[in-house]
């Protein structure tokens, strides 16, 4: 009989666990189990009403505007007939004990139930202007200065579809508010201006910024920079004069860029070379070949001009012909930041090999691309690449950006701003009565 | 002695049964548990798998506008942010719903779109996503099984009250669960003159308005210049209000027996085939040429439409059976719009095709996927999304293929 007793309170124990347990396992109600997003479709049920920026106007309305009525015909039509809503807009105050405070309210229900999601939104009036000022490069150091070659009397090659001059103004416009003073050089005798260490309008030579925007070409100044021994060497070979501006880069830590294609294939100047055509039929153009970019590379390492005429880059020389190049990490940061937005894939058919950093003292710096490995080197397309001398001390920069054409500046933007990295100023976006929170909060008819 | 036996018995046997139940009790909660959480995963998988889909533009970017095959599935139009689908994307998908077309003089099937008489959308198959690659671009092949739905979030409905003098006809503006009040509606009528083309080609007149509709979303629209009721025409009509655009249209034509079926051949190229409708039907003769006139219009800012032209191949002759090749035309740019084909088989009937270049241009529908009927769990979720300006409902519906109880 004790047993029988013992089971009987071991059941009853039992009992009182299921029953304990049970009051505690809650289940889910149904329709938690597979529920709508319902924040996912407020989101988007905003964005969609604000497409074309309606919602942001119409909130700034007065609250009896027609507008308002619009409005919610237009959230009805939105939503599908089962679901609820209240959309709240608030008004966004600084200065005030409230941050938000409720304007207007539109609902089709008036209860949405136990459980809803909400999304919000901030808006900006359109009437309000937001001004965004850049620190200027230079302004804490020495340099500022940036020039663009425009030069009237040169011809450029690999820029298809543009002339040099017209990515010179697209090029002063994006980058003149970041620089102390901007420069077009307008013909080949301000650039040997530049180059004896002579400033155009006062500015200051070192540590300024050349753009090079002939592509394959760099025009070349009559006279001095074209003569023998500074301009061509006995060969006939205008390396020399590539090899000049090297020495020039370091001399005054300027950052020499190259925009597109192989750098210093070509010299040109239309007066110099008017009966020579660059084998395309394009006049005012000398041939330099590979030698070139060799000869810049020992200017800029302090060597002694010697012509070598090995194809470096992509695309020759037995390298690879091209790499898909894809906006590295720190590019995509910065092109959020300054607002620029190059395709993040780009062709590079004239990248240069990493080697190039050991063998001239350069460094990369800044990679707007991912170097990519291929044919048993790695090839580099878009960086800053930073000269050292012997004491450790930068003397000079160059941005061969590598890719084929026809060049997006937004690169050569984006490479110079990515190495400088000027800060943007924002003004205050919580002024009061700029700013309008939308908040779309969801419910499921039904009330669970 | 045996007192304590019988005694031992009892015990055993009613602890025993007690036990039994219990974990038999305890078994249904722990099961039905499961079964939750289980439909509830399926739930979290769906909403995320809609945003792998609506938030990436897939690899490469810009696959909706080429012949290649995607490596990364993606609908997001490239160009933008946010739920913004490339319209051409959309079209590149295999509908399930259209029965495929066979086009005899390719050798191809066609996926096919179709939303009333004369307004198609075909796109050959060499050139469609299926829905076994998409699923296996998205890694769930073999573990899910889904269907995608794309439909316009503002519909027109577009009736004829009064067929001539004047033609009459009302046009309905609805969203997903009320009518749309005040809507502008800006519209492009298009009508068909069999006789005012160069030679025996058919041209058209187009006539540009826009009208609001009242408080239930209806509003009629008057065309004195119809006097005839064989005069055929074609609507196209935007409705706007409040950042919501849908699209509508409506054809009259005099001859639906024969007339061309436009088949979308090369995306990249922007290369349209067009061919006798006889051929598609494979009715046999008596059969008459077909004579034709494509026009490709844009969508401007102001809801006018905007003539792009497509060079000499815009006019030309088709006609059913061996030894009658078909003709071509090539749009030239991969902005959305409409390509209009007047057509003219005699010269008393004749009337006009639409076709969508991106399917955008005229709202069409795209059901991509498997038929989530009869399956045993389906999870679905909803995202509102912009294609090229005109709102859209995106809509996914998911299971899983790992057996009963959902997955594992």
């Amino acid at each position: 009989m004790m047993r029988t007793i013992e089971v009987l309170l071991v059941i009853i124990i039992i009992t009182a666990a299921f029953i304990i347990s049970s009051f505690f396992a809650v289940l889910p109600q149904p329709r938690e189990v597979s529920p709508l997003n319902l924040r996912r479709l407020a989101l988007t049920t905003l964005q969609t009403l604000d497409r074309d920026y309606d919602l942001s106007q119409i909130v700034f309305k007065p609250i009896n505007d027609p507008s308002w009525s619009e409005l919610q015909i237009a959230l009805a039509a939105t939503l599908p007939p089962n679901v609820i809503y209240n959309l709240t807009v608030y008004e966004v105050s600084s200065d005030g004990a409230i941050l938000y405070s409720p304007i207007k309210s539109i609902s089709n229900a008036e209860s949405l139930g136990i459980k809803t999601e909400a999304s919000s939104y901030l808006v900006a009036s359109s009437n309000v202007t937001f001004n965004v000022v850049p620190e200027k490069i230079g302004e804490q150091g020495g340099g500022g200065t940036l020039y663009i070659l425009n030069c009237s009397d040169a011809n450029g090659w690999w820029i298809t579809g543009y002339t040099a001059q017209s990515l010179a103004q697209d090029l002063y416009n994006l980058l003149s508010p970041y620089f102390q003073i901007t420069i077009m050089i307008q013909n080949t005798a301000q650039l040997a201006q530049v180059l004896n260490g002579t400033a155009l309008q006062n500015e200051v030579l070192q540590n300024a910024v050349i753009i090079n925007t002939f592509g394959e070409a760099v025009p070349i100044p009559s006279g001095y920079y074209a003569s023998l021994g500074i301009g061509y060497d006995a060969t006939g070979s205008y390396a020399r004069y590539c090899h000049t501006l090297g020495q020039r880069i370091q001399q005054y830590n300027w950052t020499w860029i190259s925009i597109v294609g192989y750098p210093f294939y070509y010299v040109s100047n239309t007066d110099l070379f008017s009966d020579q055509q660059n084998t395309w039929g394009i006049y005012g153009m000398k041939h330099v070949g590979p030698a070139g970019l060799n000869a810049f590379l020992r200017g800029i390492n302090g060597e002694a001009y010697v012509k070598d005429d090995q194809w470096i880059t992509l695309g020759g020389g037995g390298n690879p012909k091209y790499i898909m190049a894809q906006l590295s990490s720190t590019a995509q940061y910065f092109s959020n930041y300054y607002g620029i937005y190059p395709s993040p894939y780009q062709t590079a058919t004239r990248a240069v090999p990493s080697w190039i950093q050991s063998r001239y003292n350069l460094n990369a710096t800044a990679y707007i691309f991912d170097p990519v490995d291929l044919g048993g080197k790695t090839w580099i397309a878009g960086t800053t690449f930073v000269h050292y001398n012997a004491t450790g001390h930068i003397n000079g920069k160059f941005i061969p950006v590598g890719l084929t054409r026809t060049p997006d500046i937004r690169i050569t933007a984006l490479a110079i701003l990515s190495y400088y990295t000027p800060r943007l100023y924002r003004s205050e976006y919580t002024a009061y009565g700029t700013s309008r929170f939308v908040v779309l909060q969801l419910g499921l008819v039904g009330g669970i | 002695m045996a007192g304590s036996t019988i005694d031992h018995l009892v015990s055993v046997v009613a602890f025993l049964a007690a036990i039994l139940i219990f974990i038999s009790l305890f078994n249904q909660i722990l099961q039905t548990a499961a079964l939750y959480q289980r439909h509830r995963s399926l739930a979290m998988k769906c909403s995320d798998l809609l945003d792998n889909m609506l938030l990436s533009p897939g690899i490469p970017s810009n696959w909706g506008q080429t012949n290649v095959t995607p490596t990364g599935f993606g609908l997001q139009d490239p160009e933008f942010t946010q739920y913004r689908l490339s319209a051409f994307s959309l079209m590149r998908l295999l509908s399930s719903v259209g029965a495929p077309v066979y086009y005899p003089k390719t050798n191809q099937w066609y996926s096919n779109i179709t939303v009333g008489f004369g307004n198609f959308l075909l796109t050959s198959f060499s050139e469609a996503i299926n829905y076994s690659t998409a699923s296996r671009l998205l890694g769930i092949n073999g573990t899910y099984g889904f269907q995608l739905t794309i439909t316009p979030i503002v519909t027109l409905s577009i009736s004829e009250i009064k067929s001539k003098s004047p033609l009459r006809i009302a046009v309905n503006v609805a969203g997903r669960g009320f009518p749309l009040a005040n809507a502008a509606v800006s519209y492009c009528f298009l009508t068909v003159d069999l006789t005012g083309g160069e030679g025996s080609f058919p041209s058209y007149k187009t006539t540009y308005g826009t009208v609001y509709t009242d408080e239930k979303g209806s509003t009629l629209l008057e065309f004195s210049e119809i006097t005839k009721e064989d005069t055929s025409y074609a609507l196209i009509a935007y409705a706007q209000l409040s950042g919501l655009i849908g699209v509508g249209y409506h054809q009259r034509v005099s001859s639906t027996g024969q007339y061309v079926v436009p088949f979308v051949d090369n995306i990249a190229e922007g290369r349209v085939i067009i061919a006798h409708s006889y051929d598609v039907q494979y009715f046999g003769p008596p059969v008459a040429e077909v004579a034709y006139n494509a026009t490709f219009v844009l969508l401007a800012e102001d809801f006018t439409l905007r003539e792009i032209p497509l060079g000499a191949d815009k006019i030309g002759k088709v006609n059913y059976g061996e030894g009658q090749p078909y003709k071509n035309v090539t749009i030239p740019t991969h902005n959305p719009g409409i390509l209009v084909i007047t057509y003219r088989k005699s010269a008393v009937e004749g009337g006009v095709i639409m076709m969508p270049w991106g399917i955008s241009a005229m709202a069409f529908p795209v059901v991509f996927g498997e038929d989530p009927s009869g399956k045993e769990w389906v999870a679905t979720d909803i995202r509102q999304v912009i294609v090229n300006d005109i709102a859209y409902q995106a809509t996914l519906a998911l299971w899983s293929l790992e057996g009963y109880q959902v997955i594992r």
